[in-house]
């Protein structure tokens, strides 16, 4: 039944059938039933009409042939009994079978003293005359008309059976008063009447049928083209823009098959455009970054070069020479993080995951950057649950993030100890970098992430950042669908939480490491 | 003297290629179009090639694949694209190396071409065999009975510094150590690339490996079949 209900819902064919089909079977049940009680009614008047024609004409016949042997002696009044039993009970070709019931009532005519009158009391066919309605029978006692009426009476040898009674009050001369009463069994009229029926509903059950089917073609031209635009619509969610629908006449179907197709172009050609957009974006950032790099890489040979022979030269030259060094470092790190930016931007960006040990990697990158900071002398620990914990990720992605981190927190250590805190759960892995340092302001908290934005924006920049690395590294996160959080308050160090699924792509459920930290409050 | 033919367009770059690599004692060869190498390369013979990927004439990647045909020579890519697909495309066409530009120290640029030049496996002597290969580590040379089969330098070293420790499971980052002389990179496709083309040379089926064992999820051993 949910089947049934949930196909309906679905089927807009399936749905238009079955209403048209129970309304046409509302319809085709009233009007076969209103004919069919027209008919039966028409059938069963007939039938009585000529049954109590016949009937009087019996009654008539007997009333004549007792009248004519009223003065006749008993052996032919008995044998005007039996005439008119017999020929009341002669049965027409149109008739089924009759019965009659003679019954005497009332005292009997007394003739003579010495001579019992004759009681002709019968009936005939196995007639259970107990059946015969008492009310019909007093009808008939009390009246001289024919009277008649519908019952249900029983037969000794078969079922019992609806018939129609007449009965007529007779007089037997040197007898008595009799009932009379001619009982037409109705088989023939039912036979007719459930042929009818039967026919009704057979006309009925084909009507709806054929209505059925006629809806069921009829819709399945309008719901055909509209089967055909969702198909072509599914495959358009697909991908696949070059789908159109037939338009093969000019009405309304046809009117949406037209704005189907339009709007398929336009839909079409908007999205190559965009692509095309997007390829261009492509190329250039590709370019800028060749036509960039090859002069830089001159650039760079050159100032070693220069660096290189720095003591032969004048202590200006030679200074001037290591600030052009630094410089070429600061703006080629500049010309990395923008032409990573553009490919994010671009949505470019492609994520390369490998399986590898995040522990080590950590490891390697606190190594490199401590090389680095060591004129800060910051100690940065590092504390994990377990000794591995593999993870499947784009590694150059994970380490550019945890350089990011790791040299924005020396920046703002203000030479406090720095903590790394790494805990895996089965399906994500967490890594939070605190430091008590500077801190951030809470206001300043969604802004962290933000391109080339600076806490303080009079305070000079320590290791010469290029203001992108926080923002780089949030959609490095992002692109594994992992998450970069950031805590942080004045005077009391920040925390960053970096969330990424053990598996790049797949969903994190939660956060691992909360990015409020631990140590706080109480650590103040 | 070492001779290092140097393929880029643009002259600047070349020209400086060919200072900081004089100033270093090698010689230089200066070619500025993907389509002369060819020629240039028969007529002189390099001990090295480096080799840009975008060039006027013949793309670097093409012309990568004509040296390979004909030479195992070590050839270095450089790339000014970090582009993966690049680097990918040009380790496949045979580039034992590749650098991308701009590159942190001319020094480095000096110690990645010295690591190529040099018998990184100078310590091992006389005969090894992995599976059923025999190696002449000496003569440089592998066979598979008595047949040669012709490696680049890189590849040979690949495949002896897995033979020479039987039994050990390398990591990639071991390998990057090991035969590239990297202290540390998280680059494995150098490795991948690699050891799919060794694979192709010396293995029966490169499908099912016996010479290059893959352990999964760690790295790369040599095959046991007769191998210790």
């Amino acid at each position: 039944m949910n089947r049934f209900t949930s196909r309906l819902s679905k089927s807009l064919a399936s749905k238009v059938i079955v209403s048209t089909v129970l309304l046409s079977l509302g319809v085709v049940w009233l009007t076969g039933s209103a004919l069919y009680s027209q008919l039966s009614d028409g059938v069963k008047q007939v039938n009585l009409e000529s049954s109590l024609a016949e009937a009087r004409s019996s009654f008539f016949n007997a009333q004549y042939q007792f009248l004519l042997s009223e003065r006749a002696d008993v052996p032919a009044i008995t044998k005007a009994v039996q005439d008119v039993i017999i020929s009341s009970t002669e049965v027409s070709l149109s008739q089924d079978r009759k019965s009659i019931y003679l019954n005497r009532f009332g005292a009997p005519f007394r003739f003579s003293l010495k001579v019992e009158s004759p009681d002709y009391s019968t009936s005939t066919d196995g007639l259970d005359v107990s059946t015969v309605p008492e009310d019909l029978r007093e009808r008939v006692r009390s009246s001289d008309l024919v009277e008649y009426q519908y019952a249900q009476v029983s037969y000794q040898d078969r079922e019992d059976s609806n018939v129609l009674i007449a009965g007529r009050k007779i007089e037997i001369p040197k007898s008595g008063n009799y009932e009379m009463y001619l009982v037409y069994s109705l088989n023939n009229q039912n036979r007719t009447l459930s042929i009818i029926k039967n026919a009704l509903l057979l006309t009925g059950f084909a009507l709806i049928f054929l209505i059925g089917l006629i809806t069921w073609l009829v819709v399945r031209q309008v719901v055909r083209p509209v089967r055909e635009a969702a198909t072509i619509a599914k495959k358009f969610t697909e991908g696949d823009f070059s789908q159109r629908m037939n338009v093969d006449s000019s009405d309304e179907i046809a009117t949406l098959g037209t704005s189907f197709n339009e709007m398929a172009l336009s839909l079409e050609s908007q999205i190559t455009r965009l692509e095309n957009l997007s390829r261009v974006q492509q190329r250039f950032v590709s370019d800028v970054s060749h036509e960039l790099r090859t002069p830089l890489t001159t650039l760079r040979m050159a100032s070693e070069v220069i660096y290189g022979k720095k003591e032969d030269f004048d202590p200006t030259i030679a200074r001037s020479a290591e600030l052009l060094i630094a410089q070429l470092d600061r703006f080629e790190r500049l010309l990395e993080d923008l032409l990573e930016v553009s490919r994010f931007d671009a949505e470019v960006a492609v994520l390369e995951p490998v399986e590898f040990d995040l522990i080590t990697l950590i490891e390697r990158c606190i190594e490199d950057v401590r090389a680095n900071a060591e004129d800060h002398l910051i100690s940065i620990s590092i504390d994990h649950e377990t000794e591995q914990v593999m993870i499947k990720a784009d590694i150059r992605r994970v380490e550019r993030i945890m350089r990011n981190l790791l040299s924005n927190a020396l920046d703002h250590a203000e030479d406090k100890p720095i903590s790394v805190t790494v805990v895996a759960t089965r399906t994500e892995v967490a890594v939070g970098v605190r430091d008590y340092g500077t801190g951030i302001e809470p206001s300043a908290l969604s802004r962290v992430f933000d391109r080339f934005w600076r806490a303080d924006p009079s305070r000079a920049r320590v290791r010469g950042g290029t203001g992108l690395g926080l923002s780089i590294a949030l959609e490095d996160a992002r692109l594994h669908n992992g998450e970069l959080d950031a805590w942080g308050l004045p005077g009391q160090g920040a925390h960053f939480v970096l969330t990424l699924p053990r598996i790049a792509g797949e969903q994190i459920g939660g956060r691992p490491i909360r990015p409020q930290p631990q140590d706080y409050p109480q650590n103040i | 003297m070492t001779l290092v033919m140097v393929v880029d367009d643009d002259q600047d770059l070349a020209e400086m290629l060919g200072i900081v690599l004089t100033g270093a004692g090698i010689d230089v060869d200066l070619v500025s179009r993907g389509d002369e190498v060819l020629e240039v390369f028969r007529n002189n013979p390099p001990d090295l090639v480096l080799l840009d990927v975008m060039l006027p004439g013949l793309d670097g990647i093409e012309v990568c694949k004509l040296i390979r045909a004909e030479s195992m020579v070590p050839i270095v890519m450089l790339s000014a694209k970090g582009d993966t697909n690049d680097i990918v495309k040009g380790l496949e066409a045979g580039a034992d190396d590749y650098m991308v530009k701009p590159f942190r120290h001319p020094s480095e640029l000096i110690a990645r071409i010295r690591t190529r030049l040099r018998r990184t496996n100078a310590d091992v002597l006389g005969l090894l065999t992995i599976g059923d290969l025999s190696i002449d580590v000496t003569a440089h040379e592998v066979s598979r009975g008595g047949k040669k089969i012709a490696l680049t330098r890189l590849e040979f070293d690949l495949l002896v510094a897995l033979a020479k420790e039987p039994g050990r499971v390398f990591t990639r980052d071991a390998l990057l150590g090991e035969v590239w002389g990297y202290r540390h990179s998280t680059d494995t496709r150098l490795v991948n690339v690699h050891v799919q083309r060794l694979r192709s040379k010396v293995e029966h089926d490169p499908e099912r490996p016996e010479i290059v064992m893959t352990v999964r999820g760690v790295g790369y051993k040599a095959g046991v079949m007769g191998g210790s």
